[in-house]
């Protein structure tokens, strides 16, 4: 074989069997987060409820707590609130963190005071699991936390460190695996949830 | 009883495929006469097996019997008959089943069409076909068996069909899509048996033109198709996504492209050997890593099959028994073609390879974006996401020195010519160039720079393309293939100038409207008039009405929002008044309090034109298969080798022709 050039195609393609054969074993969905093991980023958002009252980082710390990207026009997170709702009720602490997807659309003015309503419907229908929602209006919160849909939950520690993410709804399955494992008093929260 | 003899079909097939691969091909290596003679009946009694097995599983669905694992996961006896049939390719097993269906049909087709051909060449062709064969049986047989029973315990009733599959488009988009993917089979068994008997000469590339471009043709209507599907279906009113499965159908689309262009001047000028059996190769790879990309799960994608990593490596041990067998052939044989053939620098080969270039640099550059998600994440770099906005940059500069190439490349004489003999000619696609220019300026408000150039350069290969089919054809009248270039090449001006266009000047309006209230969209107004209920066999919807009017034109239009029981999702059916010069597209999204709903209205100038633009390349495709210089050509090789088969090839021709324009006659209706 003189010709050296027509060995090309074959080896590039072997390069790229061995890509293949290496992401047949890896899960696509579980795409890599570089927040992970970082501290949760500063903010300073109104209440969902209520826009005088404003919340930063420091309301966050002191325990673990579940932070939950949601919207009322995300139908996946529809699915989660029972579930998140009994979390709830296990004594654990979650804070939404509402992603308005309206705010571009041409509504008109963006009218918090609807989206207040369909929330309060929506929360009072599947259950409401979030101790306080913040209202990420300008998205700052979702862009820092490297956010690409609704529903994602962060797990950070009581000092504020990222612990877990989750692209994508939390149900039992996922928690027992992801989640429960890093509490600190991890067979608690399993046993009793086990129960349900 | 029915799915087990199918079953049992596939088993036999499976047999007979490994017979196919080995007997013809040791029978043509050493002369042995027997052997070269079984490899017909063989291939024939593969394409009945199958046609049995695809007919059993095709009844399991119209008969409803969920005692079969596939149909109860895949169909429902609500269903209507139609998508109960078109369920048989809805989902992993079935659409194997389909895939390899098809391959027995081509292959079929090349031992029945190819009498005029040496046995021992057809036998070899045969026997690389029956290869490909056994790794896709093997794939359906012992990883994803449509026969599978749910005995002793079955439900009363199945699953249901995935809702977005109950669609007229997705009835027919799978199979044309398989008939390209798997007609570029034949190309590559035509190269690979062209390596292995090491005779590549002008026969070989005049035999594989008209395969090689109905499977293009065929993949031209399968991706159109799906865009036109994905465009009403979706209600996004996008048509092309750069999703990583869309991505798997277009990258052998364009090897497809270039393989046409480079068999033209292999079969014309015996130039180019090498790089034409190289592209053959390619485009039927580059159909199977599709295969692969989409049905191991490796991807994300909205398209995504079954996850299932054991899958996903049965494919990858195949594509390296086939692919990486093809490509080691390549390396070593291919040093043993040599085109003898020379040419000037300004000349069509030249352009010819220009054009190739381009195109296997946008096939590297897609591949590129496809997988380099993948190999950045496996080596450690963490997760990247390459979409659109990446391939939409690119493609926006690619096409200006490729359409620059093919309006010159036409006018260009084969071996040498001078620039100066066809400056002027190029000059009179400027005037219509700079008026549609200027028009689309001051009434669409096209105003970016890629945009208008868009417009002016695929205006001026459009103007080009008609004067040089006037001008060439004053003298005598010019054969098929002439025609089916010229409308392919003005497929390709269409769809430019439809996405150049619509890119830039579509309007839309998401607004929250209730009955009665209305909304105006670049001079259209759109009443919402009322929202009805509405019951389907197997889904309960809301119909939006709309009266639309722009003061001279008034229509109608019903937005359509449906729910799945079985599958509890929700659909969406836009109301669409399509146009050549512009579609009005009403999307319903969600019914929010009260009486009110979140809709969607948009004004998409052109958008038509990006599948006018499939169209006539697919018309352009059929035309050069009908073009009787093949059988000509033939016709005069049989008297030169004295075999009696001139009527054979004229209905192979003629069938596979048949074949093509019902497929366009299909279309048609679709886009009235």
């Amino acid at each position: 074989m003189k010709n050296y050039k027509l060995l090309i195609p074959i080896v590039a393609f072997l390069l790229v069997s061995i890509f293949l054969y290496k992401g047949l074993y890896s899960d696509p969905t579980n795409i890599e987060n570089a927040n992970l093991a970082k501290p949760f980023p500063q903010f300073q958002l109104a209440d969902l409820m209520d826009e005088n009252k404003l919340y930063t980082k420091q309301d966050l710390l002191g325990e673990y707590t579940l932070i939950n990207v949601w919207g009322t026009w995300c139908v996946t997170c529809r699915v989660e609130l029972p579930f998140m709702t009994q979390l709830r009720q296990q004594g654990i602490k979650i804070v939404g963190v509402y992603y308005d997807n309206a705010a571009e659309a041409a509504f008109g003015e963006l009218d918090v005071r609807n989206t207040r309503k369909d929330v309060t419907q929506m929360l009072a229908q599947l259950g409401n699991p979030f101790q306080f929602n913040i209202y990420d209006e300008k998205r700052d919160l979702s862009l820092d936390l490297g956010v690409t849909g609704a529903p994602e939950s962060f797990l950070i520690d009581d000092k504020g460190t990222i612990i877990a993410h989750r692209r994508g709804a939390i149900d039992h399955r996922v928690w027992q695996n992801e989640f429960a494992p890093l509490f600190p008093s991890a067979s608690g929260s399993q046993q009793s949830l086990e129960q349900n | 009883m029915l799915p087990e003899i199918g079953h049992f079909s596939l088993l036999i097939s499976f047999v007979f495929a490994i017979c196919l691969a080995i007997f013809p091909m040791i029978g043509a290596q050493k002369k042995i006469v027997e052997f070269v003679a079984l490899a017909k009946p063989l291939v024939y009694a593969n394409f009945a097996l199958l046609s049995v097995a695809f007919f059993c599983l095709s009844w399991a669905f119209y008969h409803n019997d969920f005692s079969v694992t596939y149909v109860a996961m895949n169909s429902n006896s609500d269903l209507p008959w139609y998508y109960r049939l078109s369920a048989v390719w809805g989902a992993h097993e079935g659409s194997l089943l389909l895939w390899v269906w098809i391959l027995s049909l081509w292959t079929a087709g090349v031992a029945f069409f190819s009498a005029s051909l040496d046995d021992e060449d057809v036998a070899r062709v045969l026997a690389v076909m029956g290869f490909i064969a056994i790794g896709f049986l093997a794939f359906v047989i012992f990883t994803s068996n449509p026969f599978e029973r749910t005995f002793p315990l079955y439900p009363i009733d199945g699953r249901d069909l995935n809702p977005l599959l109950q669609d007229i488009g997705l009835i027919i988009h799978p199979p044309m899509l398989y008939m390209g993917y798997v007609g570029f089979s034949v190309a590559f068994a035509f190269a690979v048996a062209a390596l292995i008997g090491g005779k590549l000469d002008a026969t070989w590339a005049r035999w594989s033109r008209p395969w090689t471009l109905s499977a293009w043709g065929f993949l031209t209507a399968g991706i159109t198709l799906g865009s036109w599907w994905a465009y009403y279906e979706l209600g996004w009113g996008g048509w092309w996504f750069w999703d990583p499965v869309e991505n798997a159908s277009f990258m052998p689309w364009i090897a497809g492209t270039a393989l046409i262009h480079s068999l033209a001047v292999t079969e014309k000028r015996g130039a180019f050997k090498s790089w034409t059996v190289l592209l053959a190769i390619s485009a039927f790879s580059l159909s199977l890593l599709g295969t692969f990309l989409v049905r191991s799960g490796i991807l994300v994608s909205v398209h995504a099959f079954a996850s299932d990593p054991t899958r996903g490596l049965f494919i990858l041990i195949y594509l390296l028994a086939v692919i990486g067998g093809a490509l080691t052939l390549y390396a070593w044989r291919a040093d043993k073609v040599v085109s003898t053939h020379r040419y000037k620098l300004f000349s069509r080969e030249v352009l010819l390879f220009i054009n190739n270039v381009l195109l296997v640099a946008a096939l590297i550059v897609v591949l590129l974006g496809t997988l380099l998600p993948l190999v950045h994440k496996e080596i450690g770099l963490g997760s990247i996401s390459i979409g659109a906005p990446f391939f939409d940059k690119v493609s926006s500069i690619w096409f200006i020195p490729f359409i620059l190439v093919l309006s010159i490349g036409p006018f260009v004489r084969w071996k040498q010519d001078r620039f100066s003999r066809i400056r002027n000619k190029l000059l009179v696609g400027i005037v219509p160039a700079i008026i549609v220019a200027l028009t689309c300026y001051l009434t669409l408000q096209i105003n970016t720079f890629f945009s208008l150039l868009g417009v002016v350069l695929a205006t001026w290969l459009a103007a080009l393309v008609i004067y040089e089919l006037i001008t060439s054809s004053k003298n005598n009248p010019l054969p098929l293939t002439h025609w089916g270039m010229s409308l392919g090449h003005l497929g390709f001006a269409a769809l430019v100038i439809g996405i150049a266009i619509t890119k830039v000047a579509s309007v839309d309006k998401s607004v929250r409207i209730s009955p009665g209230q209305s909304v105006t969209v670049e001079n259209y107004v759109f009443n919402f008039t009322k929202v009805e209920q509405f019951q389907g066999p197997n889904y309960s919807a809301y119909h939006a009405h709309f009266d639309v009017s722009n003061g001279s034109d008034t229509f109608s239009l019903k937005a359509e929002k449906r729910y799945y029981k079985m599958h509890s999702n929700v659909m969406t059916e836009a109301g669409i008044n399509a146009g050549l010069w512009r579609d009005i597209y009403i999307s319903l999204g969600e019914q929010l309090d009260g009486k009110a709903w979140a809709v969607t209205a948009n004004v998409k100038p052109f958008v038509r034109w990006i599948w006018l633009g499939g169209l006539l390349m697919v018309l352009g495709s059929i035309m050069c298969i009908l073009d009787k210089r093949y059988r000509k050509v033939l016709a005069w090789r049989e008297q030169k080798t004295a075999q009696p088969a001139a009527s054979n090839t004229m209905a192979a021709e003629n069938a596979v022709s048949k074949v093509a324009s019902d497929t366009v006659i299909e279309q048609r209706i679709k886009f009235e």
